[in-house]
């Protein structure tokens, strides 16, 4: 196990510092001088320009600079917006909670939903049932999101008016932030009401994020499933006499679940790409938003820190998803 | 499904098949592919949707019944002609500035099969030419190439395609070729490793003892061996293209208005998601259709193409 | 009363027009104490039918029967419910490939314990127990550390003796084996054989061996049932068939036997496959592959009679010396050899 943790972080590393070498050429592609840009409009005088370039050190070698910018993300230092002259990770750290929050909420209805519409497909494998579900998933699957979020708007709020439009929270309450997760920290604040209103602002956001997952673990869970209810293994089970659901539920789901947990890590790069576009259009205030944001207003400094914090996210994820995926698979789990 | 495709499920016409062609030479592969592309219903709805699309988006100067940008002034957000107080010249209503909504869909359906059908012409093309040269040369070439498709892939397409557009500006050209470098990891990936499963058969050995070249030895000889995954992967490439443009589009990033382009009509609707409906349905159904049009016609040809599920 | 008594099962698939008969009208009866060889090529529809008795033929099958009686109880007529709680507890199976017979997933341990807590209940103590017990008598060696052991890190022989240890961890009554040894090196084939002997006479089983192997039912079994293409061709007591085989099918069987086949340039074979759902001969199933087939067996069907206290389903059952009796022309039209 030790030995495969240590394999998988052998890829991994050179991959991250190939993230890294990604995101530090990106800015240096822009056509344009960065200092220029930076000074906007106004433009700048020769002495605050070279002031400006010992500053951002756009004067040292190449190789330099990316040592230099290399040794700051170590240290935690992914530059400072352009607009808010804040650290970008500052920033990211204070939006990210909203991100992870809206997330899990995406991948559990995902899960809740596609894993159970997947065993059903696959126990009423060739009936309407089967049919009918596999259609809801390629439709989900083929679902433009943005789309999907302005139907749901347009349908749950403004037509029936039963959820917000935007947001985390409605604006009578003032929660301070203490974890930043707004489901506990409305909890924990005990105002009435408030964690009803946080719950009722996520409804519709985690239904858009999390449909295009639903729609592939669903259809994983259902190939997977028939795969498994082929095996002999599970003629076994039955012959011992036990009831159909625990055959299904403990010794097919088990098996079949296998390979659905390395779709659901691969759903997390879905997920924060559909996070952008949920965000976007939820006005939430998480990453996604953030990112769309600061590439409208060209803020280099925080695409770059951005994008190379959602690449650390999604190798780790990958990484812990390829740990979990060993626990539960013990024919890994003892592979030397 | 499958009880319609097992050749076992009509046994009779079978055996009586081999009576009137004893020696019938078998149907070609092509052929082959097309009899089970055929019998999967999906894939075959998906076939017939891309076709009407298709001709849409070829005939669209001709068919659409106005000017995608032209402006009525007197026609504001009417809506589709089945609704009261709807306008009977708009047949799908008009958007907020009197913009024929069924003529911008008609010209959008051209904008988005050209970004799908070149996005993945590009993609491929390079892709094929870089996982071949990987498979084929083995070595530092092929860590080098294959190294850097993990690190593509380490980020979520979009946010890749977006950091892309961010560089090179706004814009569909600038889109479409994004959008073409975010999927070339999968064709890379692809055809490398068609290529290195194929290049220890026989016929691969034979010819090189021949004596046939580099070039000869990779695109005559494997390529064409190599073709069904890639072929699949397309077809399913150019509804990613699709919707990734689209998403593009709605961000602002991707097509400019006032090109009818789907992504960027929602994105000039999105303030109209209490008042109008129909300005933010039709092309988000748009949208829907074709997508789920070109994955149905992919999945029918993955496993039509997949001589593991045939058998 | 016979512990197992199964008059004319038969198992359909398909359509309910144009029916595949996988098993034909097929009776036979198992008493405690008792091993009754089955035997068949591949096809002939002997593993369907011990399916059917454990109730494991799934929706698009159908199994009908005049009976179907365990311990004088319908298995037919019974809830499902009421079904399981026989299935696994009083009869038992042991499935030909021991390697994906083992749920991947759970240690041998939780295997065993599960059939265990849901007949018998217990405590957990009780079970891991009984558990131990079940494995020492099924020969495992070093029983304690294999407890916890996941089905990939047994071999193929060790395995077969866990699932084994599941099958009678109940003690069932009827030990239902379906090829039981076919997926196993040579060497472990006897020693598997040789355990379930031992454990049937230890507790008094009754015991069905499914088997295509007719040098193992010769010395496991009691009676034995010849079955071809889903039908009861032959039944009598193991000695008496082998000594004198009344249908056509058995001696061709016994003579495809290597030990047999002494003084001959190779082995015989039969020639041609056990017909499938879609060549299936109007006449005698057999009749295309029989050396003494005549017209009467290619269009008639036969039924089956009594012969010498032998049941044989055939127009001409062989005497003492090998030969038909009975034939109108005693000439052969149809078959190869």
């Amino acid at each position: 196990m030790l030995g495969f943790l240590f394999r998988r972080l052998g890829d991994i590393i050179p991959t991250f510092f190939g993230v890294t070498l990604l995101v530090f050429f990106l800015i240096r592609l822009i056509p344009g001088d960065p200092i220029l840009m930076l000074a906007g409009e106004r433009g700048v005088d020769p002495a605050r320009y070279a002031e400006l370039q010992a500053q951002y050190g756009f004067d040292q070698p190449i190789i330099v600079q990316y040592f230099d910018y290399l040794m700051g993300v170590f240290q935690g230092d992914l530059g400072k917006s352009f607009v808010t002259k804040k650290p970008v990770l500052d920033e990211f750290l204070t939006l990210f909670p909203a991100t992870v929050e809206l997330s899990i909420m995406g991948i559990l209805f995902a899960i809740g939903i596609g894993v159970p519409l997947g065993v059903l497909a696959a126990i009423k494998r060739g009936t309407w049932v089967d049919h009918l579900t596999m259609s809801v998933s390629l439709t989900g699957y083929s679902m433009p999101i943005f789309w999907w979020a302005l139907l749901l708007i347009m349908f749950f709020s403004t037509s029936l008016g039963w959820t917000p439009v935007s947001g985390r929270l409605s604006v009578f309450y003032f929660i301070e932030p203490t974890t930043g997760f707004m489901l506990i920290d409305t909890l924990i604040s005990g105002e009435k009401g408030a964690f009803t209103s946080a719950l009722s602002h996520l409804i519709l956001p985690t239904i858009a994020l999390g449909t295009i997952p639903m729609a592939v673990i669903a259809r994983m869970t259902r190939s997977s499933m028939l795969e498994v209810l082929g095996e002999e293994y599970i003629r076994v089970a039955r012959a011992k006499g036990l009831s159909p659901l625990r055959v299904i539920m403990v010794h097919a789901l088990r098996n079949a679940l296998i390979p659905v947990i390395t779709v659901i890590g691969l759903q997390v790069g879905v997920l924060l790409a559909g996070a952008i576009l949920t965000e976007t259009i939820f006005s939430w205030p998480g990453i996604g938003k953030w990112i769309v944001e600061a590439m409208n207003r060209r803020d280099y400094p925080t695409i770059q820190g951005g994008i190379l914090m959602i690449a650390f996210l999604v190798m780790s994820v990958n990484l812990i998803v390829d740990v979990l995926y060993g626990i539960i698979n013990p024919r890994i789990r003892h592979k030397r | 499904m499958s009880e319609n495709n097992t050749p076992s499920a009509a046994p009779v016409t079978q055996v009586a098949d081999a009576t009137v062609e004893p020696m019938g030479a078998p149907p070609s592969p092509l052929r082959e592919t097309w009899d089970y592309f055929r019998k999967n219903r999906g894939a075959f709805a998906g076939l017939i949707v891309i076709a009407i699309i298709l001709f849409l988006a070829v005939t669209a100067q001709w068919i659409a019944p106005y000017d995608p940008i032209s402006q009525d002034r007197s026609a504001f957000l009417k809506p589709p002609i089945w609704m009261e107080g709807a306008d009977p010249r708009y047949i799908l209503g008009t958007d907020a500035v009197g913009r024929d909504i069924l003529s911008r869909l008609i010209h959008g359906a051209q904008l988005s099969v050209s970004i799908g059908v070149v996005v993945v012409i590009l993609s491929m093309v390079a892709g094929i030419v870089l996982g071949m040269v990987a498979g084929y040369f083995r070595g530092w070439i092929e860590v080098g190439i294959m190294r850097l498709m993990d690190i593509m892939l380490a980020l979520p397409s979009l946010i890749m395609a977006m950091a892309i557009v961010a560089i090179l500006g706004p814009g569909l050209e600038n889109a479409m070729l994004a959008i073409a470098i975010v999927q070339l990891p999968h064709y890379v990936r692809l055809s490398r490793a068609s290529v290195v499963s194929e290049l220890n058969k026989e016929y691969v050995i034979a010819s090189q003892i021949a004596g046939a070249g580099h070039m000869r030895q990779m695109f005559v000889n494997i390529l064409p061996n190599c073709m069904a995954p890639l072929i699949v992967q397309g077809t399913l490439g150019i509804s990613s293209a699709i919707l990734d443009a689209a998403a593009l589009g709605f961000l602002g990033l991707g097509a400019q208005p006032p090109l009818p382009e789907w992504g960027t009509m929602l994105a000039e609707a999105r303030e109209f998601v209490g008042s109008a409906w129909w300005v933010i349905t039709f092309p988000g159904l748009s949208i829907l259709v074709t997508v789920l049009a070109f994955n149905l016609m992919g999945d029918g040809l993955r496993d039509a193409l997949d001589p593991k599920m045939k058998r | 009363m016979a512990l197992l008594e199964v008059k004319n099962l038969t198992v359909e698939f398909g359509s309910e027009d144009k029916p595949f008969r996988a098993v034909d009208s097929v009776s036979y009866s198992v008493d405690r104490g008792e091993v009754l060889g089955i035997v068949g090529e591949s096809g002939s529809g002997k593993s369907v039918s011990s399916l059917a008795v454990m109730g494991l033929i799934d929706f698009p099958g159908r199994v009908t029967a005049d009976s179907l009686t365990f311990d004088g109880q319908d298995l037919l007529g019974m809830s499902a419910k009421k079904r399981r709680q026989i299935t696994g507890k009083d009869i038992a199976m042991i499935f030909q490939d021991p390697m994906s017979a083992l749920n991947p997933c759970f240690t041998v341990e939780a295997q065993i314990m599960e059939a265990l807590k849901v007949h018998e209940g217990g405590t957990k103590k009780q079970r891991r127990e009984r558990t131990l017990d079940l494995l020492n008598q099924v020969g495992i060696p070093d029983p304690k550390s294999r407890m916890t052991a996941y089905p990939h890190q047994l071999s193929g022989g060790m395995s077969q003796r866990i699932v084994i240890a599941m099958a009678i961890a109940c003690q069932p009554r009827l030990l239902i084996a379906d090829e039981p040894t076919t997926a196993l090196d040579v060497t472990i084939q006897a020693q598997i054989i040789d355990l379930l002997l031992k454990l049937q006479e230890d507790s008094d089983m009754g015991l069905l061996l499914i088997t295509h192997d007719l040098a193992l039912v010769s010395e496991a079994a009691n009676r034995i049932q010849v079955m071809y293409a889903g039908q009861l061709f032959e039944s009598g007591p193991a000695d008496s068939i082998f000594a004198a085989p009344r249908h056509p099918y058995t001696q061709a069987l016994l003579e495809a036997l290597p030990e047999r086949s002494e003084g001959h340039d190779r082995l015989r074979t039969i020639p041609g496959v056990v017909p499938g759902q879609y060549d299936r001969p109007a006449g005698c199933l057999l009749a295309p592959r029989c050396r003494y087939a005549d017209d009467n067996c290619i269009k008639n069907r036969p039924d089956v009679t009594d012969f010498n206290g032998r049941d044989v389903r055939c127009f001409y059952p062989l005497n003492d010396q090998g030969q038909p009796t009975g034939q109108i022309d005693g000439q052969s039209t149809g078959g190869t050899v």
